[in-house]
């Protein structure tokens, strides 16, 4: 067992690629910011749909102020064109 | 995360939802130029007016079978009934725990209502009608309730619920004496008794748990005080104690036995706690004019300001939802008061003095 893991750290540590690249570092960045967005779309989506049920008329407003968070995502994606 | 705190039904509160909706319901409640056009209204005008407003299905469905003040009470209390339905409809998890332990209040008025009922002996579509279905308990149980033909069917229908051992207790002085009053004080202080019950005693101020119990301890302090002026005032030979419930701040039970014997004890008293500023300028009117009715109107009133200051420092909690409730009940109290005012023939001016607005 350690004889198999020994080898397996040299390269991790030693070797010159690191263990996440470029390209993947990105699309975590991308992966963690969706997460976030969709987190603060739950809240305000729930009491957009509260705000709607009462007044039809807060529909545009409900729709405009849920996706706001997306924003997040878009600029992380900025990243992926850096990289 | 204690924001999105789970009971013990594992799913986690809605606060967003059912605040989004409080909040709009709270802004359409009558305001001052609604009341002022009221009080100008004769009976029959005060209801055609509610026709074109929130209360129209109420008013439309009660139309036919009452008319004048009464058509007005049962459409409000009809029209209260389902928007607290619809606040324990939405609510999830802990949020709704929260919102039924103060709506309970309704179970608690209602078999009072039906224990009165079967006392004076009156038909039982008559108490139906005075029933607030917004309370915790189900339709059937209610139907069971109204079909209940003596006061110890209702006592043992309700043996499972949190009435059931303090009106067993009850009953037993009611069939010595053959007086209501046990049965009524047994019910609201079971009441008071579950509302702050299993509640941690010391939560973090400033969370939503915090500001939720120092609501309900205010709550319970002004019926304290309410029921030790009350005392004081009639100079009945009561022992307070017997009518102090606990979980206040204000008093425990032996102060406030010292007090409810002397009024201007009492104001200091008030006047020194934390309620001071809030209370300040109905505690003068208190010792000028020595009014109780404008004096418990001001406790209304800074219950009510109270709720709006908790949910302005804490959006996402049930303080909102709270301060909806008291909002609500006071609009019902006040549109009662105008009706039945004019139908007595009271001046605009003297009703507006009955009114609690903020």
């Amino acid at each position: 067992m350690i004889d198999t893991i020994a080898p397996l750290v040299g390269t991790v540590l030693q070797e010159s690629s690191p263990a996440i690249t470029g390209p993947g570092a990105a699309a975590l960045a991308v992966g963690l910011a969706a997460l976030g967005s969709g987190y603060a779309e739950r809240g305000i989506g729930s009491a957009a749909v509260g705000a709607i049920a009462e007044d039809d008329s807060l529909f545009g407003q409900g729709l405009i102020l849920t996706v706001l968070p997306e924003t997040l995502v878009i600029l992380a994606l900025v990243v992926v064109f850096v990289v | 995360m204690s924001l999105y705190g789970t009971a013990s039904g594992g799913r986690s509160s809605n606060y967003e939802y059912v605040i989004a909706r409080v909040r709009s319901r709270r802004g359409s409640l009558f305001d001052d130029d609604d009341y002022r056009k009221l009080v100008r209204m004769g009976t029959s005008e005060i209801a055609r007016f509610m026709e074109e407003t929130e209360y129209e299905t109420e008013m439309n469905a009660l139309g036919a079978r009452y008319s004048g003040s009464d058509l007005v009470e049962y459409a409000l209390n009809r029209n209260l009934a389902k928007h607290f339905d619809d606040l324990l409809r939405w609510s999830e998890g802990a949020l709704y725990d929260y919102v039924a332990r103060y709506l309970r209040k309704f179970d608690a008025w209602n078999v009072k209502t039906v224990i009165r009922g079967l006392y004076a002996g009156a038909e039982s579509a008559d108490v139906e009608d005075d029933l607030i279905r917004a309370g915790e308990f189900s339709e059937t149980r209610i139907d069971q309730l109204l079909a209940a033909s003596s006061i110890e069917e209702v006592v043992e229908s309700l043996d499972d619920t949190i009435f059931g051992d303090s009106l067993a207790e009850a009953y037993e002085v009611y069939e010595a004496q053959d007086v209501l009053v046990p049965l009524e004080n047994a019910v609201d202080r079971a009441f008071y008794e579950t509302l702050l019950d299993g509640l941690p005693s010391n939560p973090e101020r400033d969370s939503p748990t915090g500001l939720y119990i120092q609501f309900l301890r205010t709550e319970v302090d002004f019926r304290n005080l309410r029921n030790a002026l009350r005392l004081a005032r009639s100079g009945a030979d009561t022992d307070p104690a017997e009518y102090y419930i606990d979980g206040g701040k204000l008093f425990d039970e032996q102060s406030l036995a010292q007090l409810a014997t002397n009024v201007d004890g009492l104001v200091t008293a008030v006047r020194e706690s934390t309620y001071g500023s809030d209370l300040d300028s109905a505690l003068s009117d208190l010792e000028d004019a020595g009014s109780l009715v404008e004096f418990e109107r001001a406790l209304d009133a800074a219950l009510l300001e109270y709720a709006d200051t908790l949910s302005n420092r804490y959006p996402l909690s049930v303080c909102p939802v709270l301060s909806y409730v008291l909002a609500k009940e006071r609009e019902v109290d006040n549109i009662r008061a105008i009706a039945r005012g004019r139908e007595a023939g009271l001046a605009p001016e003297e009703i507006e003095q009955e009114l609690v607005i903020l």
